[in-house]
């Protein structure tokens, strides 16, 4: 286990060396001059002296290796320099927006839970009955529906046309003014949760050890609670994958409803073209993503220790999708 | 028969996609010597034609669909932006295939270190989610539809990769593979007449799931502004823009709202046909 644990976290980390190595690559994708795009997004003539200290500053004037080694050692500190909009440190801006998104993802995940893992439950009791067809249905359209159209039509309904939430997320409002981005964010974690519980649980119960527990007078809840214990390891697995589709998730319910946090951060980032505050947010959801996966492998490992024993695989939170 | 059952949503898109500018357009079907319009065309209005004393028209026997803030036919707009979506998804999709199958054949036919060095660049690609990658990379470059598209592709290609290589792996040891290369094909031969004729149908089963996915991710590309460039009508921008007068025109939601949820549902259907088991509900390992 502690082989299989170090061997994990080695293969972890060399994939974060690449995921920032990735977002490096992305940045020097720029066509032209981050510095031109500067000026373009404050909209006014900048001098040529200025253009200069502008890339001196962001070490534009640097040849390749050096810069990369630059851009390496300050994503190990987490340091991603200064947003071109207000020239204030990435860090911070970050820092302010995940409040809000991480108070979204909450809820979110707290309301997919609360629905889906008991719907999931009802419907592996009786596999391919009325509930299990029923919910199977409604789940497989909700997986299919993005957030945005979900979230529009949420609003066309209740906003617009019965008038009882604010068009936009509005905290003042109290439960109103946020239980339709949470709903809006929650659909798709809950179509997901819902359909991994069903199929784990009826999969634990045809188990033969749920057979001889049945022999010994084991009934209902008590069945439920073991078959559920025993499906941890996917459920792991299952957890490291609602993180992308969170995050994605995120970027458009932040966008639709006005919210304020690292999402739509990241869409007006994008709009303005501030290269040092996109750089930062992706590498930090690529972070997010390879730390949530390794979490997840090794909790799985601790569960059942019988995945030790294959070599490391590349990701389990992949073949969820 | 399923599946040919089952593609049948598909290519009613892909129909109304090659044929909306025959479909809807201003310009009649056939005029007379003197101009007067014998047959005019189904959806008589441009896409793109801005009337501001037609602005906000609910849906009627002028617009069927409505108008929306800028007076134009919300139909219209509807039918061309089929093109986009389905066009973006196909060549996406397009470019996903490609790149995942020659990848992943390469991977598992050659192995040792470009099997490992391969395999590294699809777990970095699937530590991003998709839609953050792309967007991302749009801050980077001119937004087109053909950036938008091929980004998309770029995003796409891992499951592909995945899935082929561990079809080649299994045939670089299959006995009609190994007396191919005793009697000294090359590489290239072997990939090519051997191992992707077996390789390929699995990576082709999924291209449905990679159309939907590349679909959705077109319109949420479009949806935050970073898709194809106004003049243009897309699903994506439809609904950012209907979001603005939610109160004054909400008719404008629904129709590319479903659109979009027909469009992604009839290429799921068509990949489960295509699955050969009778529903795979969970691909859990």
């Amino acid at each position: 286990m502690p082989r299989y644990a170090l061997r994990r976290l080695a293969a972890s980390l060399l994939t974060l060396f690449g995921v920032v190595t990735l977002v490096f690559v992305l940045m020097e994708l720029a066509p032209g001059d981050p510095a031109a795009a500067a000026r373009a997004a404050t909209g006014r003539a900048v001098s040529p002296e200025a253009v200069a200290a502008f890339r001196r500053l962001y070490g534009l004037d640097r040849p390749l290796p050096v810069r990369y080694a630059a851009w390496l050692s300050r994503a190990a500190t987490l340091d991603f320099g200064r947003s071109f909009l207000d020239g204030r440190p990435v860090t911070r801006r970050l820092a302010e927006s995940l409040p809000p998104t991480l108070a979204l993802n909450g809820l979110a995940l707290l309301a997919a839970l609360l629905v889906a893992v008991p719907s999931g439950v009802a419907a592996a009791r009786r596999p391919g009955g009325r509930f299990d067809r029923v919910s199977g249905f409604v789940f497989d359209l909700l997986f299919a529906t993005p957030a945005f159209v979900a979230g529009l039509l949420l609003l066309l309904v209740f906003s617009a046309r019965l008038r009882w939430t604010p068009l936009f997320s509005d905290p003042s409002r109290g439960v109103a003014g946020w239980v339709l981005p949470v709903a809006t964010l929650a659909l798709a974690s809950t179509a997901l949760i819902a359909r991994v519980v069903r199929s784990c649980v009826v999969a634990a119960l045809g188990d033969p050890a749920a057979l001889a527990a049945r022999a010994r007078g084991e009934r209902g809840a008590a069945a439920v609670r073991r078959a559920l214990r025993r499906s941890a390891g996917p459920f792991a697995a299952l957890g490291a994958s609602l993180v992308p589709s969170l995050a994605a998730g995120s970027v458009l319910v932040e966008r639709l409803f006005g919210w304020p946090g690292a999402g739509r951060l990241l869409a007006d980032a994008v709009f303005s073209r501030d290269v040092p505050v996109v750089a930062g947010l992706t590498l930090a959801t690529g972070l997010l993503v390879v730390a949530a996966g390794t979490c997840a492998d090794l909790l799985s490992a601790f569960i059942d220790p019988r995945t030790c024993e294959e070599p490391p695989r590349l990701s389990t939170a992949a073949e969820v999708r | 028969m399923r599946a040919v059952r089952s593609s049948v949503g598909l290519l009613v898109f892909a129909a109304v996609a090659l044929l909306s500018p025959l479909l809807a357009r201003s310009r009649p079907w056939l005029e007379d010597a003197g101009g007067r319009v014998v047959l005019p065309a189904p959806i008589p209005h441009d896409p793109d034609s801005v009337n501001l004393d037609e602005r906000f028209q609910r849906p009627g026997t002028a617009h069927w669909l409505g108008t929306d803030e800028l007076g134009r036919d919300v139909l219209a707009r509807l039918v061309h932006g089929t093109r986009v979506s389905v066009g973006a998804g196909l060549l996406a999709c397009a470019v996903a295939l490609l790149f995942g199958v020659t990848l992943g054949a390469t991977a598992g036919l050659v192995g040792g270190r470009a099997e490992r060095a391969i395999l590294f660049v699809v777990e970095i690609v699937q530590a991003f989610p998709a839609l953050v990658l792309v967007a991302a990379a749009a801050a980077f470059l001119p937004p087109s539809f053909l950036v938008a598209a091929l980004l998309i592709g770029f995003t796409g290609w891992t499951d592909a990769a995945r899935l082929v290589r561990a079809e080649a792996r299994r045939l670089r040891t299959a006995p009609f593979v190994e007396a191919s290369r005793a009697s000294g094909a090359r590489r290239s031969r072997l990939l090519l007449v051997h191992v992707l004729p077996h390789a390929l149908p699995p990576a082709l089963a999924t291209a449905p799931y990679v159309l939907g996915a590349a679909v959705l991710t077109e319109s949420a590309l479009s949806f935050l502004g970073l898709g194809t460039p106004p003049p243009a009508s897309s699903w994506g921008r439809a609904l950012a823009d209907a979001r603005d007068v939610l109160t004054t025109a909400p008719w404008c939601v629904l129709p590319p709202a479903l659109a979009l949820l027909l469009l992604v549902l009839a290429a799921r259907r068509f990949g489960d046909a295509l699955l050969p088991a009778p529903r795979s509900r969970m691909p859990l390992a």
